[in-house]
């Protein structure tokens, strides 16, 4: 019975594509969505290819899972991934159906990457065994969706099969407690100059030992909870990295991986430890593939990392900058604050995070800003802060409570005014940071900071 | 002045230490004391103004609950002796009878109040909520929780509901109060934003302060979120 519901799902499901083609609505999940209501098993009768990777993890998991698609392509597999698509199960469930034939058999693909939600997991991994886990890192991300990292770490492990292999952030305790009896490799990054041992950041989830609740210290601490951690009560540390990068040079463009006893080099392309770990990643699961390092290398030489989450342009006289900065998380937002803070040059920031969604029918929960580090945003070289949006008065409070002197700070609730309140200084770097919920208002309000800067640059050469 | 926030370490969830960051930028001479799970607490010996505790993990409940079982009568008799407490969030569990989710999770809380918590952890509760504390003042405040608090005696409660969701759905009641022990569901910076709730405690506390740190930026915010809390056309349900 299961197996003709499931095939009458999947020929549902296929006969949906061409419909959805005809009326423009190709990208979506609705062929997923109709199988998986058909048939909820739908994923455990569908064939499969002989390899199976799934990446994981609060943030960099459509980075890694887009790196690893493009690199395998590149060296000849054939990559089956739901980049297209959404990485919930109706999303995972419309990349087999598009992948297979009639009967559900997938011939014309060597390897799955499948991006998986943490949370739909639970809808997956019962029904896909994959062969790697990564998990690229786990932190706090949307108390409202996600909870906490703990809740998290306690679905992948009661989900992940028993037989698959973990690839894992050693730099990360959270996400190395994850399905502790899997095999597993972890891959890390060893000292950096600019590490500390002590946590300045608001949300560090792994203060304390897992085994007997002694403090925990650490012999390098990144940002967070990500670092090498000691337990001197008991003895308890992080484990050791299988791949370890070393010699992190961000200004040539140059890493070391230390892999069995052996150094490797590979090109690093980008200046950020975040995607340093997104490379790491990706390296460690190609190499658990069996791809050669000299591949791999040739293969990163070729590869560009998505920036549409990034941009940067002169307008007029100043540079505009684009960053998105995820709402409802403040990890992200910490990150951004404090890479930010670590540019050179006199910023202005321009804050508009909201999330559109809420704002419209509900009313955000902004318990996310008291956790997020605003006091980075408290230095001289960010001589104005601007808050735009429906939580701009809540965003101006908190700023106030990291130290900010209220003479920086402007804030409106219409965009638009808010915008029209920035400084423009000749020779500032202008940040817009956005959310992810409303890529029509973000882009009308770059459209509109762009605008805007010309007209001041105009004003200016007028009044010289 | 002195407060002491228990288990700071595991107890830090949804900006929630942000409640005492506030306090000690409305008064500058506090003394905060933070207590690890391997510390007995300050207050139980020496005279502390309040207590607080806040959100943690499950795994976080229950080793609040270990921290502070053998010191349970002590802290029983401190609480009916008149020792301030706040409690936010899914911290209140643990000073209940007892927590039971839909993925086997069973413990005991420290009996304090007579409430029973029940999780469905894949369905995560969210809303805004809007009720009263006494007769004057307007709260309000945020819940992201796997569930609520039943079987308790519709008595004793810290706010009474408006707009939202109390104790459990049914309950018109939000929180609990035992003499001067204040719970409540609410999760993050509840002092952040109620000024006025917060602007009492503080007089509670034998501190009479002129004005609240940044308390036109807070009236400010507290205004604009009341106007959206207030909006019929808004759910309270997430």
């Amino acid at each position: 019975m299961g197996k003709l519901k499931f095939i009458l799902a999947l020929w549902m499901a296929k006969l949906s594509i061409p419909a959805l083609k005809i009326t423009h609505h190709s990208g979506t999940d609705f062929p997923g969505n109709l199988a998986l209501k058909i048939c909820p098993d739908f994923l455990r009768y569908v064939g499969r290819p002989k390899t199976i990777v799934a990446i994981t993890g609060t943030n960099g998991k459509t980075t890694v899972s887009n790196m690893l698609s493009d690199i395998l392509e590149s060296n000849g597999y054939r990559v089956m991934s739901n980049r297209a698509g959404a990485n919930v199960a109706s999303g995972i469930a419309t990349t087999f159906i598009r992948s297979c034939g009639l009967f559900g058999r997938i011939s014309k693909y060597d390897i799955a990457v499948l991006e998986v939600d943490e949370r739909s997991s639970v809808k997956v991994y019962p029904y896909v065994t994959p062969d790697f886990v990564a998990i690229t890192n786990l932190s706090r991300d949307s108390i409202m969706r996600n909870a906490h990292p703990d809740f998290i770490a306690g679905i992948l492990t009661s989900t992940i099969p028993a037989s698959t292999k973990m690839i894992l952030n050693a730099d990360d305790l959270i996400s190395c407690g994850v399905a502790p009896d899997n095999p597993r490799v972890h891959f890390g990054i060893d000292r950096l100059p600019t590490d500390v041992t002590a946590c300045v950041n608001l949300i560090n989830d792994m203060r304390i030992c897992p085994k007997c609740l002694g403090k925990l210290e650490y012999e390098y601490l990144r940002y967070h909870h990500i670092g090498k951690a000691v337990c001197r009560d008991c003895g308890f540390h992080s484990p050791d990295s299988e791949f370890l990068a070393r010699d992190v040079d961000f200004e040539n463009h140059t890493v070391t991986i230390r892999e069995n006893g052996q150094d490797y080099a590979y090109p690093l392309i980008t200046d950020n430890v975040i995607n340093t770990y997104n490379i790491l990643t990706v390296i460690t699961t190609l190499r658990q593939l069996g791809l050669e390092p000299e591949a791999i290398r040739h293969s990163l030489e070729r590869t560009v990392i998505d920036t549409t989450r990034y941009a940067q342009e002169k307008v007029g006289k100043v540079t505009l900058v684009k960053q998105m900065s995820k709402d409802l998380n403040a990890m992200a937002g910490s990150r951004v604050f404090d890479y930010i803070s670590h540019l050179p040059g006199q910023k202005e920031v321009y804050l508009m995070m909201n999330n559109m969604g809420d704002a419209a029918n509900w009313s955000e929960n902004t318990c996310w800003l008291y956790d997020a580090d605003f006091e980075f945003l408290n230095r001289d070289d960010i001589v104005q802060i601007v808050c735009a949006g429906p939580r701009a008065l809540d965003y101006k409070l908190r700023l106030l409570m990291a130290g900010v002197p209220e003479e920086k700070i402007a804030c409106d609730l219409s965009e638009e005014k808010a915008a029209e309140l920035l400084r423009f200084t000749p020779g500032d770097d202008i940040y817009y940071l956005y959310g992810a919920d409303a890529w029509g208002l973000t882009n009308r309000m770059y459209d509109y900071l762009k605008k805007l800067a010309l007209q001041r640059a105009a004003d200016k050469e007028v009044q010289q | 002045m002195r407060v002491e926030i228990l288990y700071p370490e595991i107890c830090n969830l949804c900006g929630e230490l942000m409640n005492m960051r506030y306090l000690k930028q409305c008064c500058p001479d506090m003394e905060v004391i933070s207590t690890d799970l391997k510390s007995r607490p300050v207050f139980l010996d020496e005279a502390v103004d309040l207590v607080y505790l806040g959100s943690t993990t499950e795994k976080g409940l229950q080793l609040v609950v270990n921290a502070l079982t053998p010191v349970k009568d002590e802290l029983t008799a401190k609480i009916d002796a008149g020792q301030r407490m706040l409690v936010t969030g899914n911290a209140l569990d643990a000073i209940g009878l007892d927590v039971t989710s839909d993925d086997g999770l069973k413990f005991d809380g420290l009996g304090l109040l007579p409430t029973h918590a029940r999780y469905q952890m894949m369905r995560r509760h969210n809303s805004f909520f809007l009720g009263k504390f006494g007769e004057d003042i307007t709260i309000m405040g945020f819940k992201s929780l796997f569930g609520h608090t039943y079987d308790a005696p519709e008595e004793n409660g810290l706010f009474t509901v408006t707009r939202g969701v109390g104790r459990n759905p049914a309950s018109s009641l939000e929180g609990f109060r035992r003499g001067n022990l204040m719970a409540t569901y609410l999760t993050g910076p509840l002092l952040v934003l109620n000024p006025d709730f917060t602007r009492w405690l503080l007089r509670e506390m034998g501190f009479v302060c002129e004005k609240l740190a940044f308390e036109d930026a807070a009236m400010d915010a507290y205004r604009q979120r009341l106007t959206e809390f207030s909006d019929e056309r808004r759910n309270p349900i997430g």
